[in-house]
């Protein structure tokens, strides 16, 4: 069975959300909800949350138009068009009663073999199903989705006594393949793994930051980056979920768990949040949290609440010696440090780790599998057993005994060894015998951490490196600063064009890092201006644009798989590449214009080139080119690949992988099927208009200028990206090569490089990571 | 000199360009549905036509191929009758009127199809290549000024303020929205068959808009300007059309004429002040009806701008309540090519509901220049 069609029953922020991701895998969803009292619109709710998700940032949805799969209706009559689902899946509020009612109603028009699950976070499975048909029971598993659900990539299946193995298999390949989700299969405990465990965390933070009279930024600082958290921190995140949340869920792991489960000693709400909740102080959705952006005088002025006051005043950068650079680096001198902040980091992470440990088998017996649901769904950089390994499994149960903690039985299993090693080059981890198991990738799931685990780069250099990934297939990993783009990097794919042919079929472009490359190394290219090291400048320049093109006109395919940000250089890279396997949250744009350049390292030609060859655009001499300048000039970033195909950064041909995991795998597939009688693209040429175009962008910048929606120095910058665009002193009659283009780039790159604007833009870029408008 | 008369008038429902109702009609579609609505309205065989005049200002694409002939044939006009497209950017269509009074004059022709279209949504205003020349733009670039600076610079010129453009803006939304409920357009208004059902209403009419509203927006075009999108015609879908003809052959065929032509007139000025091409257009057709401003008892200027529209009324004297009576293209929008059709049409129309003797047509166009209609009642 294929499941085509889902039906979402709650159209609440999570139900509404779930539908989205459904939709942003080209699927029909079918979104339902109850009718209002005296509704004159019986589809209010359903239809309204459609108009949210339009709205809604982060965007839900991966394209405006995916917001048409999204059919609304309600409980009363559209009952029977769930007859048509083959997923249904419950997201209405956690009240046995209601679901259970829910249920019946599913039960006499659901088709055979349709799969039903519930996203309950509190209810056991066994209550939720009791009284139902041994078929209902045979096709019912919980789906457990983290908010916001497009951005979340854990899913925790929780699935019953009787479940139907293919059924199970069927919804885990859907969710995998077509909502791109990591699957953690869960024990039916409350709050399964993730919550359970970080629930936990936060309260004790929370708790421990009051105890020891830590202000919210100090325990951010140290409850985030230091040990691989979000840098948002305990507070930062509470903020963002609603503060209002944690009661309701400490409420309900109280009710559930057994009394002499540790989370009863962590489940306290200080006064403080209380009288916050109540005074409307529940985070970003109130009128602020732990932290809130004061408007009152005029200009924005971040402020934290003082934990013994509940005063707001501005926030401080923290000073704790704790927070200073040796110690807050390493992770074991952190835990170690003697003062209020290392005291912190330690009570919390102790407790955590502990009852992390103490939490197997009863929630799960492969940790391995809880690593992944804290990194998948608290985007944890290690889980709990990877951070112990990381501190040391000897180290922590000594630093346990001296304060007199309780050991763990698993981590007495784990005395001596750690929790993961690699053998005989398996990536494997302890199981409760205390034997090594080796972990199994899925079928289609190929990661770069894996094989660096047990390979040497063929090339490394400090920038980039040179791997086989097999079937004679190499992957070029950046692995730069933020991944910016540098001569190292560059000569990195000087070495695998030299390299492959004769030897290997193909390259993939791709890493593993948060952001596939922010762009080219700015710092390089200031000091450079700085020193007025012009011709080294323009050497530079050269040696991008021969790079990228000899990338593009290479004997063998190239493909690009960015995941993340692709800005800049980052995104060049990818327009040279002969085809895209692009994760679908890939953010790519021209951005130069932000530090006062643009694109010279064949990015205005090649995008000019894919608009030129764009057989939808309207014909004549202006659209490609109106088309490009307007996506450099203003910076246009995609908001998901789907987007991205939009402004033909993808082409339509380029493919979309909505699994994280499954990138490389796809990648690798797509440069062996191309390298299949491979041909290397043919040189461009194009006809340009010349002057003619640059006075009609000119008179379209103007406007913008005089309207003061562009800086006067937007207009200069616009003016040099319309004399590429429009081919400079030219004619119609002219033709122009890939080289007469990049020439123009370099020129106008070098022009608006000697501008003091665009040094303050650079400045300012690496200073505060952020564009100045000047 | 003969009587030309114009003996009919219809036109589409307005829309918004791009999200409005006729946002997905081809521009040929519309004008076709219009031009068909006309004569099937007046109940003429179109074998006694001479020629479609069709204005458009950006006659490409879509409006490309010479429009008026591809309507012709799409609306089930015979072959014989030809088709003719004309580009005065806004004052295309009443050019079309003014075409068609000169070719009856001359003898050649007795009944004219006069109508415009412009679909904002598809076709660019600018078209879909703009090439301007740079070396006029380099000697003077006010021959591609913008249209919302030159609404500034007349802004600048009167010193009209912010607030008496708005308030322009809010009676133009106030008297069509009132003339809407009255079911005013209902008869000049042919309805639009589209993909997605039938469209029989203006779709561009602000019926909430208040002052304290206007006041929030911001500068549209200047930074530190005060014109904004409110005081501004928006870009619109529409689609108008007349029946000119002589008075013999509207008698013959059993017409009811609505107005005679009385004088007709162009005239040119500074570019960057485009706004104010009413101005002399209007003394002139005056001049050549030997009537003064006092003798016009009904006035359509179109409204490109609060502020142009506001210099021209000042500068020509006219009595306010003679101005736009059911709302002007601030409220209702301003298709380009489908403008002057539309306001010619009215005030013949508006004649004859309001039992007047005579009315003024006018308006300004980009690149500078006025036109204007004078028309009297039968």
């Amino acid at each position: 069975m294929n499941i085509e069609t889902v039906a979402v029953i709650g159209a609440g922020v999570m139900g509404s959300g779930i539908a989205a991701q459904v939709a942003n895998a080209g699927k029909k969803v079918l979104l339902l909800d109850r009718v209002p009292e005296g509704a004159s619109n019986k589809n209010i709710l359903a239809e309204s949350a459609i108009e949210k998700l339009l709205k809604v940032k982060p965007a839900a949805l991966m394209h405006k138009r995916n917001a048409k799969k999204i059919q609304p209706g309600n409980l009363e009559d559209n009952l029977a068009d769930l007859a048509e689902a083959d997923w249904i899946i419950e997201v209405i509020i956690e009240r046995l009663d209601l679901k259970q009612a829910l249920y019946k109603k599913i039960e006499a028009v659901r088709k055979p073999n349709c799969i039903v699950s519930s996203n309950t976070s509190t209810l056991p499975l066994a209550d939720l199903t009791a009284g139902l048909s041994a078929e209902f029971n045979d096709h019912f598993v919980i789906t457990h989705f983290f908010n916001p659900p497009r951005y979340m990539r854990l899913l925790e299946i929780v699935e019953g006594p009787t479940t139907n193995p293919e059924a199970l298999d069927t919804l885990i390949q859907f969710c995998d393949f077509a909502l791109g989700k990591g699957i953690v299969k869960c024990n039916d405990t409350p709050g399964f793994i993730a919550n359970r465990i970080g629930a936990y965390w936060m309260q004790t933070a929370l708790l421990e930051a009051f105890r020891l009279g830590l202000s919210v930024e100090e325990a951010d600082a140290i409850s985030g980056r230091p040990m691989g958290i979000p840098k948002t921190g305990v507070f930062g995140l509470m903020d963002l979920v609603g503060i209002d949340i944690m009661p309701h869920v400490l409420k309900s792991m109280v009710h559930s768990l057994p009394k002499t489960d540790a989370f009863h000693q962590q489940a306290k709400i200080p006064e403080l949040v209380t009288k916050m909740i109540e005074d409307g102080y529940t985070g970003r959705k109130g009128k602020g949290g732990f932290y809130r952006i004061n408007k009152a005088h005029g200009t924005k002025v971040k402020e934290s609440i003082n934990l013994a006051t509940g005063e707001y005043a501005g926030s401080q950068k923290p000073a704790l010696a704790s927070l200073q650079g040796p110690v807050v680096k390493d992770l074991k001198k952190l835990l170690s440090f003697d003062d209020k902040g290392g005291q912190f980091a330690w009570s919390v992470l102790a407790k955590t780790l502990c009852y992390s440990a103490s939490l197997v088998p009863e929630i799960g017996d492969d940790i391995n599998a809880i690593d992944r649901a804290m990194k998948l769904g608290y985007n944890w950089t290690y889980g709990p057993f990877e951070l112990i390994d990381k501190i040391g499994v000897d180290w922590f149960i000594a630093k346990l005994k001296a304060d007199n903690y309780p050991i763990p039985p698993l981590l007495m299993t784990a005395a001596e060894k750690t929790f993961y090693r690699y053998d005989n080059q398996q990536h494997q981890c302890l199981s409760l015998n205390g034997d090594y198991q080796t972990i199994s990738r899925e079928k289609g799931v190929l990661l770069l951490s894996d094989i660096k685990q047990n390979q040497t780069p063929i090339e490394r250099n400090a920038s980039a490196s040179l791997w086989g990934i097999g079937d004679g297939v190499l992957c070029l990993e950046f692995h730069s600063k933020m991944n910016a783009i540098d001569p190292n990097i560059l000569q990195m794919i000087a070495t695998a064009i030299k390299s492959i042919p004769g030897q290997c079929k193909g390259l993939v472009l791709y890493n593993e890092a948060d952001n596939y490359s922010v762009g080219a190394n700015v710092g390089l290219a200031l000091f450079a201006a700085n020193v007025a090291a012009w011709p080294q400048i323009e050497a530079m320049v050269k040696s991008g644009q021969d790079t990228y093109l000899a990338l593009k006109h290479a004997p063998f395919p190239v493909v690009g798989a960015p995941s993340g940000m692709a800005l800049g250089g980052g995104c060049e890279s990818l327009l040279h590449c002969d085809a895209i396997q692009a994760h679908a949250e890939s953010y790519i744009g021209l951005v130069e214009v932000g530090v006062g350049l643009i694109p010279a390292w064949g990015g205005c030609k090649e995008l000019l080139t894919r608009w030129t060859n764009n057989p939808r655009r309207a014909k004549g001499p202006m659209p490609a080119i109106s088309k490009a300048f307007e996506l450099i000039s203003t910076a246009t970033v995609s908001t998901s690949a789907t987007e991205a195909k939009d402004y033909l950064f993808l082409s339509a041909t380029d493919g979309i992988t909505m699994n994280r995991e499954r990138l490389l795998f796809d990648a690798k597939n797509k440069v062996l099927a191309l390298a299949e009688a491979y041909t290397p693209p043919e040189p461009v040429e194009l006809s340009l208009p010349g002057a003619t175009a640059r006075t009609a962008l000119n008179l379209a910048v103007d406007s913008f200028v005089k309207s003061g929606k562009a800086t006067n120095y937007d207009g200069v910058i616009a003016d040099q990206l319309a004399i590429v665009l429009s081919g400079a002193e030219t004619d119609m009659a002219e033709r122009h090569t890939e080289q007469d283009i990049l020439a123009l780039e370099r020129t106008a790159f070098i022009h608006l490089l000697k501008k003091e604007p665009t040094l303050d833009r650079l400045q300012h870029m690496l200073e505060s990571g952020k564009p100045l408008r000047n | 000199m003969k009587n030309v008369v114009i003996a009919a008038y219809s036109r589409s429902p307005q829309t918004f360009a791009f999200k409005g109702a006729l946002a997905g009609v081809r521009p040929d579609d519309l004008a076709a549905q219009v031009v068909a609505g006309l004569i099937k309205k007046i109940n003429l065989d179109p074998k006694h036509l001479e020629d479609l005049i069709m204005g458009c200002a950006f006659p490409e694409g879509e409006q490309g191929f010479n429009i008026a002939r591809l309507v012709g044939l799409m609306a089930g006009l015979p072959q014989s009758v030809g088709g003719v497209t004309v580009n005065r950017f806004c004052g295309s269509s009443m050019q079309a009127i003014h075409m068609a009074a000169g070719a009856i004059q001359m003898n050649a022709g007795e009944a004219f199809i006069c109508a415009g279209v412009e679909s904002m949504s598809r076709i660019p205003m600018g078209g879909f290549n703009p090439m301007p020349s740079p070396e006029l733009f380099k000697t003077l670039p006010s021959a591609y000024i913008g249209m919302g600076e030159t609404a500034e610079n007349v802004a600048k010129q009167y010193n009209l303020s912010r607030e008496q453009q708005d308030q322009f803006a809010l009676v133009s939304q106030q008297k069509a929205n009132a003339a809407q409920q009255a079911g005013l357009f209902d008869d000049e208004i042919i309805a639009i068959t589209t993909a997605n059902g039938v469209v029989t209403q203006d779709g561009c009419i602000r019926a909430n808009t208040t002052s304290e509203g206007l006041a929030e927006l911001q500068p549209a075009f200047l930074s530190d300007g005060t014109v904004t999108a409110a005081s501004s015609s928006p870009l619109t879908d529409g689609a108008s059309a007349t029946l000119v003809c002589t008075e013999e052959f509207a008698s013959q065929h059993g017409l009811q004429a609505l107005a005679r032509i009385k004088s007709i007139a162009i005239s040119g000025c500074a570019p960057e002040t485009m706004g104010l091409g009413p101005i002399l257009a209007s003394k002139k057709a005056l001049q050549r009806a030997q009537l003064s401003m006092e003798d016009i008892d009904i006035v359509e200027i179109n409204e490109a701008f609060a502020s142009q529209s506001l210099a021209c009324i000042q500068d020509l004297n006219i009595a306010i309540e003679r101005v736009n009576l059911d709302g002007g293209a601030i409220a209702l929008g301003h298709p380009l090519g489908a403008t002057g059709a539309r306001i010619t049409g009215k005030a013949a129309a508006l004649l004859v509901r309001e039992k007047k003797q005579f009315a003024l047509a006018t308006q300004c166009i980009g690149g500078g220049q006025g036109i204007a209609t004078i028309l009297e009642a039968i």
